[in-house]
């Protein structure tokens, strides 16, 4: 969306950028010179992205018209522009580079690998004097600047396509002759080869290819420091801006106790958050525009590996601050490098194998619970966890004792280990033994993790989670040892209150870890004051606790806090380096009441902690990754998605006590359990509604909930101080319908338990309810929702 | 550092000096690198960070990292309030900010009344201060700012590290005794 909005654009604010050039140049001022080369600069590269591409697209599709249309208007641009700012060499260099364009354009010429890659030279030869001119103001008019080799093959590459084609030659060299691009700007350097050379000339494309690597990594600096914002989000927010500033001059004018004062601050309160929601929408920018450089690398990358591989993308509208998106830039390259030269085997290797002779390395992105997820996959060789042993013994890294104690988890996670690299052969792309860890410590550095997932023979997967750090989060205000603490939901699976007589005898001992029996399993519980070495609460049988049960990373535990406060959207804002040194701190915020919180960082608590992952290895034999993966990641949703809410519905009135029986709802379902003030319900057209969160959601009342607490209402008296306080118990419930999912809440009478529980299969005696086993109980689903929990019904039957 | 921080405002040799107190002594902050005075403030312990770091503070949509002047002398913690400045910590362009007991104030001083740090003061001080004014009241001890970035003196290893290891140790005993 945003290359198709800034190619558009370009387009047509280049010319008239040239004109206004012209003018300014009359006046010369030396400034205003600069910042146009500047802004020439970033427009550029932006261009030359877009042209890296369409080459690479252009090879897949050669017949796209558009695609060749596309890099000429790219390099036109360029080459127009830099006329006007005396660039003489960038302009030579793309004036050959668009006349055979031209001719592909009109068909003189076939789309071939030899012009590919001669293209894709041209490319890099702009991105190198576009560096040169930032790094020094000019465009290096020196000896050793000269681009006659490039642009001669240029011209061979034509000549020799449009001799090919029988078309005339002479009248497309013309324009070539009159600028003299190539004879007159070296003299006696360049010989002019004769067309039937250029076949064997360009079948050696892997050097030329590969020595240009370097720069495409260097490259884009002048436009990391600029963004694009859509002009009609930059005028919301100016809109927005205008709006606070005459709220605050209201403000000002108004006192606590005038009459409008509440409305002041609900329309403060609101601009606010737009205002807020528009910023983080300018800033965050898709993460295609990062994908963008991988086509062009694992292309050239393939080819100087000698592989076959394709690159695919998944999720690229996913939107990801701009800040994060260069942070985690290198390690993606890193990654992707890695996947091609690792972890992709040769041709004849794979189809030995029984895979396809060409590689796949895919590229995902995805919004999970607050962070963004980076995958890059491949279906190669997968890392042989022997080979990581071998290697580490050998490199004095682990001893064969711990080795051999080691699981398949654990022993991926050496190869993150500064030094470490189990490529047979150093190669010039990867294998210095560095990579991996650079990767962890750049996603580290912005508070992010990188996982690896390696299955032998099907492939490898190295997944990089970064935080939204600017975004504003969900989280669990709880208080420990005096001090408030954040906690991000995203982490937080449940929550068990322990009451003081049983504080007690509810935490066992297993050697120096304190567990806790939750429901079927053990919990290890961790302190969150001792850990901290907080002044500690008195943990004795008189004192009851919370225990937010989290999960991370694979590590589930019980984090014991004292006491639990409200959830609030917190706004993210770093701690200094100093106080990340530390570990368990993600971050700081400022809470409501104007104090702030430091942010948890589960993870680091549980490895702080000592909790170790519990170790999951899926055998799949033969397998395709890609299914492996899927049944991993729904393996492990069984136990979150069978979990069931277990409530009472129904009123107490009513006669027949089945029908206030028991419910359940899909955890999944669930987003959150509201308790409602019955004055804030308000009926549109006879039907219950809620305002929550700025929508407007349907309320449903099955058991007539609702009825029974307004007729109990008007049987107290109306000067009763309990009237006020009425509430009634809401399921904020996501539905799934034809069209994605809706909001609904459900009133019930009040909220019993969460289980794990399994469907039942459906039973014609049943009258078409779902029903399920909770807590060794049949219980009736919710109408509706029984396919919140239903994919997974069918895996567990599998497994069991 | 002190060159650079010849205030444009004053006209000779003399230089304007904020006074800070800390217990009984006297110190000083040129002017020109103070860039605020945030007045009494209680910032928010932060668990396991070095004892010298008093806690984070809410300023200007940012997390301070407060420096505790006191716990860096060696003194104990007073409960007769206390004054954050803002520094620039020029290194790591950031913000952080430094607990002292009060602020005076500004006093020009001449040039030529700074002394560098003498010869036997102990490695902790020579660390801290940046020479010292003889003033006719008495000695006020000059302060750098960018000598007291938390970055730096966690570095210098005189005030000890982060205690992250030292609560794990702690998590452990408690674990046995209970």
């Amino acid at each position: 969306m945003w290359a198709a909005k800034a190619s558009g654009q370009q387009h047509v604010t280049l010319p008239a950028f040239g004109v206004g050039l012209k003018v300014v140049r009359q006046g010369s001022d030396k400034g205003e010179v600069e910042d146009l080369t500047k802004e020439f600069l970033a427009e550029s590269q932006e261009g030359l992205e877009r042209m890296e591409l369409c080459l690479t697209e252009l090879e897949k599709r050669p017949d796209d018209d558009e695609l060749v249309a596309e890099i000429f208007r790219a390099v036109h641009t360029i080459k127009g522009t830099t006329g006007f700012l005396g660039l003489g060499r960038v302009e030579r260099l793309a004036h050959a580079g668009e006349s055979l364009l031209g001719a592909l354009r009109d068909h003189k010429l076939a789309v071939s690998t030899e012009l590919i890659s001669g293209l894709l030279e041209l490319l890099d030869g702009l991105r190198r004097i576009l560096q040169t001119i930032e790094e020094t103001g000019t465009d290096g008019q020196r000896a050793s600047d000269n681009d006659s080799e490039l642009i001669a093959r240029l011209e061979e590459l034509k000549a020799g396509g449009v001799a090919a084609n029988g078309a005339p030659a002479s009248q497309d060299q013309a324009p070539f002759d009159k600028f003299g691009a190539g004879p007159s700007t070296g003299p006696g350097q360049v010989a002019v080869r004769p067309p039937q050379s250029s076949v064997q000339d360009a079948e050696q494309p892997a050097l030329p290819v590969v020595a240009s690597s370097v720069p495409v990594a260097a490259a884009s600096s002048a436009q990391d420091k600029t963004l694009r914002i859509d002009v009609d989000v930059l005028n919301r927010m100016m809109n927005l801006v205008g709006e606070l500033v005459l709220t605050r001059n209201q403000i000002l004018r108004s006192t606590p106790g005038a009459k409008n004062f509440p409305e002041l601050a609900r329309r403060l309160d609101s601009v606010t958050a737009e205002l807020r929601e528009n910023v983080m929408q300018a800033r965050m920018q898709p993460v295609g525009y990062l994908f963008r450089k991988f086509p062009r690398l694992v292309r050239d990358l393939a080819a100087t590996c000698g592989r076959q591989v394709r690159i695919e993308f998944e999720g690229q509208d996913t939107g990801l601050d701009k800040s994060l998106i260069e942070a985690v830039r290198d390690p993606l390259t890193h990654a992707v490098r890695n996947a091609v030269d690792h972890g992709i085997e040769p041709a004849q290797e794979r189809v030995e194998a029984g895979k396809p002779a060409e590689g796949v390395v895919r590229m995902r992105a995805y919004h999970q619970s607050g962070s963004v997820v980076l995958e890059v996959t491949d279906d190669g060789a997968g890392i042989s966890t022997e080979r990581v042993l071998l290697k580490a013994m050998e490199r004095g890294l682990v001893t064969p004792e711990h080795a051999g104690s080691m699981t398949q988890r654990e022993a991926l996670q050496l190869i993150f280990v500064s030094g470490f690299s189990t490529a047979k052969q150093v190669t010039s792309i990867s294998g210095r033994g560095m990579g991996m860890d650079v990767v962890r410590t750049n996603v580290e550095k912005v508070g992010g993790s990188v996982e690896l997932e390696s299955q032998p023979g099907s492939g490898t997967t190295v997944r990089m989670r970064v935080p939204l750090t600017l975004a504003i989060i969900p989280a669990l205000v709880l208080e420990s040892g005096g001090q408030n603490f954040a906690l991000p939901q995203n982490s937080l699976v449940e929550l068990v209150y322990v009451p003081h007589h049983e504080a007690g005898q509810s935490v066992e001992r297993m050697g120096t870890t304190d567990l806790y029996r939750l429901r079927e399993g053990l919990l290890p519980l961790v302190w969150l004051d001792r850990l901290l070495a907080l002044e500690q609460g008195a943990h004795d049988e008189t004192h009851d606790f919370y225990i937010a049960v989290v999960e991370s990373e694979g590590c589930r535990f019980g984090l014991v806090v004292d006491d639990l406060k409200a959830p609030e959207e917190i706004v993210v804002k770093p701690l200094s380096s100093q106080l990340r040194e530390i570990g368990v701190f993600s971050g700081a915020t400022v809470l409501g009441n104007g104090t702030l919180a430091l942010i948890l960082d589960v993870a680091a608590i549980g490895a702080r902690a000592g909790v170790r992952p519990a170790t999951e290895e899926i055998h799949v034999v033969g397998a395709d990754r890609a299914q492996a993966d899927t049944a991993q990641r729904e393996l492990a949703q069984i136990e979150m998605q069978s979990a069931m809410v277990i409530y009472e519905t129904g009123s107490r009135v009513s006669a027949n006590e089945n029908e206030a029986g028991r419910m359940a709802m899909p955890l999944s379902a669930v987003e959150r359990i509201e308790t409602v003030p019955l004055r804030e319900i308000e009926y549109a057209g006879g039907r219950a509604v809620l305002q929550y969160r700025g929508e407007l959601i349907p309320l449903e009342d099955d058991g007539n909930v609702l009825h029974a607490l307004a007729e109990a209402e008007t049987n107290l008296s109306p000067g009763d101080a309990a009237k006020d306080g009425r509430t009634a118990t809401v399921l904020i419930c996501l539905r799934p319908e034809a069209h994605g999912v809706r909001r609904v809440g459900m009133v019930v009478r009040r909220v019993l338990d969460v289980s794990a529980g399994r469907l039942l299969a459906a039973d014609a005696a049943a009258s078409g309810d779902q029903l399920a086993m909770v807590k060794d109980r049949v219980t009736t689903v919710h109408r509706g929702f029984a396919q919140m929990a239903g994919p997974q019904t069918a895996i567990l039957k599998e497994v069991a | 550092m002190r060159d650079a921080a010849e205030p444009r405002t004053d006209a000779g040799d003399t230089l304007s000096i904020c006074s800070l107190r800390v217990g009984a002594a006297l110190f000083g902050i040129d002017t020109s690198q103070i860039r605020e005075v945030l007045g009494t403030a209680c910032p928010q312990r932060v668990p396991l960070a070095p004892e010298y770091i008093a806690g984070v503070l809410p300023y200007r949509g940012e997390v301070l990292t407060t420096v505790c002047f006191r716990a860096l002398l060696g003194l104990e913690c007073w409960a007769g309030g206390n004054c954050v400045l803002v520094f620039d910590d020029e290194e790591n362009e950031e913000r952080f900010g430094l607990m002292v007991d009060g602020v005076g104030g500004v006093i020009a001083v001449h040039r030529d009344a700074l002394e560098a740090n003498p010869g036997g003061l102990d490695a902790r001080s020579q660390e801290l201060f940046d020479g010292a004014y003889k003033l006719p009241s008495g000695l006020m001890v000059r302060l750098d700012p960018q000598r007291l970035r938390p970055s730096r003196l966690a570095e210098s290893g005189l005030f000890g590290g982060v205690s992250g290891s030292h609560g794990r140790v702690k998590q452990e005993r408690q674990g046995e005794q209970g």
